[in-house]
């Protein structure tokens, strides 16, 4: 962690401001890391080292096998109890950053003789990262700005709960360490833009191929740069340092970024990595045009610029229109028209509209997860509009962009978080400057960017208040001494309530494991439900090894990770055809969904319930999405319509329409739920989440048989009936033809004797005539 | 002595050998009046144990083990059965693979009907007859209930009834039985003629009668999932001696014999229903690479795979191989890929091969040889079939030698270049400095 401080300390004249400024910012920055790092660990030591969600799973799954089989046989990784008969070749659809990344830390632990569970470096990969990302956040806004604001801007993004959600403990994810990579790469292409040198320019597209292993954002940055490079040509910015790093930055990038199975030739083949090649044509033609310029008159020059610009902009983009009709460049994908239109994935991609986080995000969330920082990012950004210049274009694109996608869907708050937290810094940096100056601040700066350490320290880290050469106002300052200790105060205040609010949200929104549910009773005790580990471990006892588990998409992860069985979809939504089949199945009536069932081999299938503890994460109020992902696919079969009532209502009491009655998915659910009375209050067969009796409390099940229902009834289990369990085909009563009469046995316990009709009796005694 | 207590010994291994037969009867007189049915089996090595239907002691199983593998219901009247036997535990034998034969007549009880419905089939109602004014025989007692059934009405499958060709006509008075037509696993083994129906006969007709023609079933199988197998009578009295040994001739003329194929067919049916012919099974499976002789981890797309099922049947008490020409594998992934006729190899040694589609995925190597008769033969094997590995494509390819020579040059040519600008630009210098 600590380059950022020895750099500091390694600058020839040495003396002492110099000496104790590295000294502040490396303390800082390791408080900083230790904090971030501590406040991550509430699920560690309220629950356990576990792995939460549902996507750690699969990563933490597919880290063990790589460190069991090593790297090439991950590489060529082919999961058959993936999506079970197509199976998933894992090497070629994942980012294998996260998994190189931890099994590198295993590896050298355990050359060094320190032997760590893979699951415990998985556990913690997240935390430890959040701490280098606060140190890269540090090292790029001290490139836009001042160190002090890289203080404040690295203590800021360490707590900040935008990425803790992220990054808690467990939370074995991607964006662990990708957020990481992301503020690296900006540093660097900010260092390369500034420095003009190749050096910084392949250093940046080191950490972007990083970055492209980690996690699909990497489009994030290939989008973003080339942006920047764009408005400073439109800005008339055009230098040759920006030609040198850019160039060198895209071209090494893009070869690197190809290297990764699962991009592959994306970048030259899809819409999204369009825009860096033709901001990569453009630049040239800037740099030919600058040339010319030198060598012509300015009115031959007009002409060509108008002219010859114009063609060659019309030409580009007759290509690019040309090649996407043919095919050789695919268009915008369905997540990322999602991005423009918010309506888009709704009508035409229910499997990305059924995702929480695919959801546009509420007014609310914002302050949750940022809290002050959202009030005071607009100041920074508008001290960065003020004072523009070739990076600053950058951050104030990155903030524009970021608050964009943020709005739209709430999964890229996390994108948003670090530009918050940087421009928030710089915010806060002016402020506390403005504020918190000692009458005599002469001497202090001694270069340029190297801010003093004028302010004390403020709570319990975030604690500088830097100086800015530039901000120096020299005459006599109009604020006096009163406001500026009651605005120190208050700021003070606020960033202690920033603290208190980001340890509460993180300890009680964003530390839950997902798989351990807790429940607090009206006397503070707590009540631990453990039902899916309970349920996943039946399930890995009690079937056959290869034993094919039919569930909704979102617990395949979690089926394959814990019990070890055959799914058939899962959190990889790669095949929308395939999760629509299982749609079907839980959706139609049962024996539409045997048919189906005996086709895909499934042996069991797995229901959430939460109808008895009132958890409302449960297949039933997820059920409409199943509905709509199978009825795009098969609409001659399923319609959305059917399952509501006429006044167009989701209802499962007795007023629901018969069709949700009697599908599958509601009889596994309330299998024998009508019988249960959950206290004397409520009647029998209340769904205590959707507050109502339910409508069908006399549910039959032919083809399939209750094998195991956990201690909450939150999972429950099933197993399908093989074709021939169903030995004999009888004729049901109903059925028919000849209806033979109600016979009632005249057997019991003593007297066991049959019946025969005109049996010829033998009477004692009697002679026979 | 010795050789007694030996060929004791031996003819109770040999009666095992066959399997324990429980015989429910309405009444004594039927095991005299279907000696020669009994004796057919008893010479066959089944030991039968006669019982009378509502017998207190009925028991099918002890301590959860079944006493009997056959069970033989010849009591048409029975209403309820004795001891531990009702519809019930009869079904659930059939479940675990026992073979059971009933026989009805026009009063069949209630719990025939029942365990008939369980099955597939339903016997129509008391009293009535399966009527035929055209097909009757010489000695009916003029209801027309005594039918000539010619062998053509035999079902086409010489696994059951043997060959139609030698059979003579048969003798048949009881009632029809429908079955169930959307259901796939019922055999009509003997129907009536299109000119018969199934009514009270001294009851006028009121109603349209239940069973018309040849949908008018006269002896129902079936051969359940489990392969167990059932076989439902609307006659005991076709069982019996007399139509076993006496003469049969259509009143019209035509038909005629000096003595009925009964025996023939009774016999035919019951080494069928006791599962004597038709038993199939798996004997071995093999697969593997073309080339090899073990079955791989996991097969790769486009590999050249051999696959070998051996199959045998049970004949005469031994298990053999299996000889025909229509078994086939299907490649399956939910839909077949592959799908082709197993080469026979002789001695029951079925071989295909065929190369693995351009897809990956779980497959499964599929035989499933369902022929009436036989007991269904069904085996799965599930294989992997993965993708090419990383090490598996072409180094080079063909069409990008062009490519590769361009990126060669380029690279020749950048070094060329620098040396050559480095160099001129020393030139230049060192000319200025001079």
């Amino acid at each position: 962690m600590s380059q950022a401080g020895t750099k500091k300390g390694a600058v020839s004249k040495l003396n002492r401001n110099a000496a104790i400024n590295s000294l502040i910012i490396c303390v800082v920055l390791l408080l900083a890391w230790v904090a971030g790092f501590a406040s991550r660990l509430f699920a560690v030591i309220r629950f356990e080292s576990i792995i939460h969600e549902f996507d750690p799973w699969f990563n933490y799954r597919a880290t063990a096998y790589m460190v069991k089989h090593g790297f090439y046989n991950f590489l060529n990784w082919f999961d058959e109890r993936a999506w079970y008969p197509l199976g998933r070749i894992v090497g070629g659809t994942v980012y294998p950053g996260l998994m190189i990344t931890s099994g590198s830390i295993h590896y050298i632990l355990h050359l060094l003789n320190i032997n760590v569970h893979i699951r415990d470096i998985c556990v913690f990969l997240a935390p430890i990262f959040s701490g280098l990302t606060a140190i890269s956040t540090y090292l790029l806004t001290r490139e836009l700005w001042s160190s002090g604001a890289g203080l404040f801007a690295a203590c800021f993004i360490a707590i900040v709960p935008g990425y803790i959600s992220r990054s808690v403990a467990g939370s074995y994810d991607n964006e662990g360490i990708a957020i990481f990579a992301l503020q690296f790469t900006y540093f660097l292409w900010i260092k390369s833009v500034k420095t003009g040198s190749v050096f910084w320019a392949v250093a940046a597209s080191l950490s972007y191929f990083y970055m492209v292993s980690a996690w699909g954002g990497y489009v994030f940055i290939i989008n973003l740069i080339p942006l920047h490079v764009f408005v400073l040509l439109l800005m008339g910015r055009y230098s040759n340092r920006l030609f040198t790093s850019y160039t060198t930055f895209y071209i090494l990038g893009l070869v690197m970024s190809m290297q990764i199975p699962f991009v592959g030739f994306q970048p030259i083949r899809t819409s999204e990595h369009m825009a860096a090649a033709g901001v990569f044509a453009l630049l040239f033609a800037v740099a030919v045009l600058k040339y010319l310029q030198s060598m012509m008159s300015k009115s031959e020059f007009k002409f060509l610029v108008i002219w010859g610009g114009s063609l060659a902009a019309g030409l580009v983009f007759a290509t690019v229109v040309a090649l996407t009709y043919a095919g050789y460049i695919a268009p915008w994908s369905g997540r990322f028209y999602s991005l423009w239109d918010t309506g888009y994935a709704k009508i035409h991609i229910p499997i990305i509209a059924s995702v929480s986080e695919h959801q546009p995000t509420t007014w609310f969330s914002f302050f949750f997860d940022l809290h002050v920082l959202i009030a005071t990012f607009p100041a920074g950004l508008w001290y960065c509009i003020k004072h523009v210049n070739d990076e600053r274009v950058f951050v104030i694109l990155y903030a524009l962009s970021a608050v964009y996608f943020a709005g739209v869907m709430v999964r890229l708050m996390l994108t948003l978080t670090p530009v918050v937290c940087m421009l928030s810094g710089i915010a806060f940096s002016i402020l506390l400057e403005l504020y918190l100056r000692e009458e005599d601040s002469g001497p202090s700066e001694i270069e340029g960017d190297e801010s003093t350490q004028g302010g004390k320290r403020l709570y319990d880290k975030a604690g500088k208040a830097p100086k800015i050469k530039h901000e120096q106002v020299k005459e006599q300052d109009p604020i006096g001494p009163n406001i500026r200790s009651i605005a120190a105060v208050v700021l003070v205040l606020l960033l202690m309530l920033f603290v208190v609010h980001c340890t509460w949200v993180t300890s009680n929104a964003y530390s839950s494991p997902s798989i351990v549910l807790a429940s607090y009773g009206s006397d503070g005790t707590r009540q631990i439900l453990d039902d899916f580990r309970e349920a996943y471990f039946w399930l890995s006892q009690n079937t056959a090894d290869d034993a094919r588990v039919m569930s909704w998409w979102d617990y395949g992860y979690q089926i394959a990770g814990m019990a070890n069985r055959t799914t058939l979809v899962d959190n990889n939504t790669w095949n929308n055809s395939h999760i629509a089949l299982v749609g079907k199945a839980m959706s139609s009536n049962e024996s539409a969904a045997y048919e189906i069932m005996t086709a895909l081999d499934v042996d069991y299938v797995l229901v959430i319930f939460g109808g008895v503890i009132g958890y409302s994460g449960d297949d039933i109020n997820k059920f409409l999405w199943m509905v709509r992902i199978a009825e795009g696919e098969h609409p001659k079969d399923i319609r959305e319509s059917d399952y509501f009532t006429e006044q167009g209502e989701f209802r499962i009491d007795a007023e629901g329409s018969q069709i949700l009655l009697n599908c599958l998915m509601y009889k596994l659910s309330y299998y024998k739920f009508g019988e249960l009375r959950l206290d004397y209050r409520s009647p029998a067969g209340f769904d205590r989440t959707r507050n109502a009796v339910i409508g069908n409390k006399d549910i039959n099940l032919t083809y399939l048989e209750e094998a195991y229902t956990s201690e909450h009834w939150l999972v429950r289990i099933y197993r399908v009936k093989k074709p021939d369990e169903f030995n004999r085909p009888r004729i049901p009563v109903a059925n028919r033809v000849i209806k033979s009469s109600s016979f009632i046995s005249k057997k019991n316990s003593k007297r066991k004797k049959g019946l025969i009709k005109n049996k010829p009796v033998v009477i004692k005694g009697k002679r026979s005539q | 002595m010795k050789y007694l207590i030996f060929l004791i010994f031996a003819l109770v291994i040999g009666a095992k050998a066959q399997g324990n037969t429980l015989v429910l009867l309405d009444n004594q007189v039927i095991k005299e009046t279907h000696s020669l049915f009994f004796k057919s089996l008893q010479d066959r090595g089944y030991s039968l144990v006669f019982k009378i239907a509502d017998d207190a002691s009925l028991n099918l199983s002890k301590y959860g083990e079944y006493l009997y593998e056959n069970l033989i219901i010849f009591a048409p009247s029975v209403v309820e059965f004795g001891g531990n036997l009702n519809v019930d535990t009869v079904t659930q034998f059939i479940d675990n693979g026992g073979n059971v034969l009933v026989a009805g007549s026009e009063v069949t009880g209630d719990v025939l009907r029942e365990l008939a419905s369980e099955v597939g089939f339903e016997v129509d109602e008391e009293g009535a007859f399966v009527i035929d004014h055209l097909n009757y025989d010489i000695s009916d007692e003029g209801q027309h209930t005594k039918l000539v059934i010619s062998s053509e009405n035999l079902i086409d499958a010489p696994v059951i009834i043997g060959s139609k060709k030698g059979i003579a006509p048969l003798l048949y008075q009881g009632t029809g039985i429908l079955v169930d037509s959307e259901n796939p696993l019922v055999l009509p083994l003997i129907t009536a003629d299109s000119t018969a129906y199934s009514y009270q006969p001294d009851h006028p007709i009121k109603e349209y009668p239940h069973a018309i023609g040849r949908d008018t079933v006269l002896i129902a199988g079936l051969q359940a999932r489990n392969n167990a197998r059932v076989v439902f009578s609307g006659s005991i009295s076709f069982f019996s001696d007399e139509y076993f040994t006496s003469s049969v001739q259509r009143a019209l003329g035509g038909l005629k014999a000096e003595k009925s194929g009964n025996q023939d067919v009774a016999t035919a049916i019951s080494q069928w229903v006791f599962k004597e012919h038709g038993r199939l099974r798996v004997k071995s499976v093999q697969h593997h690479k073309a080339g090899e002789k073990t079955p791989p981890q996991d097969y790769t797309i486009m590999d050249d795979v051999v696959y070998k099922i051996g199959i045998e049947i049970y004949d005469n008490g031994k298990w053999t191989a299996f000889s025909a020409n229509d078994v086939q594998l299907e490649f399956v992934r939910i839909d077949p890929f592959v799908r082709t006729t197993l080469k026979n190899n002789g001695n029951g040694i079925y071989e295909a091969k065929f190369k693995i589609p351009d897809v990956y995925g779980v497959y499964q190597f599929k035989v499933d040889y369902d022929r009436v008769g036989y007991t269904r033969l069904y085996s799965t094997t599930q294989v992997s079939v993965r993708p090419l590995q990383h090490t598996q494509y072409e180094r080079f390819i063909d069409c990008a030698y062009p490519y590769y020579a361009g990126a060669f040059s380029m690279m020749l040519g950048v070094f060329v270049f620098s040396i050559v600008f480095l160099h001129m630009k020393d030139d230049d210098k060192k000319s200025k400095h001079e």
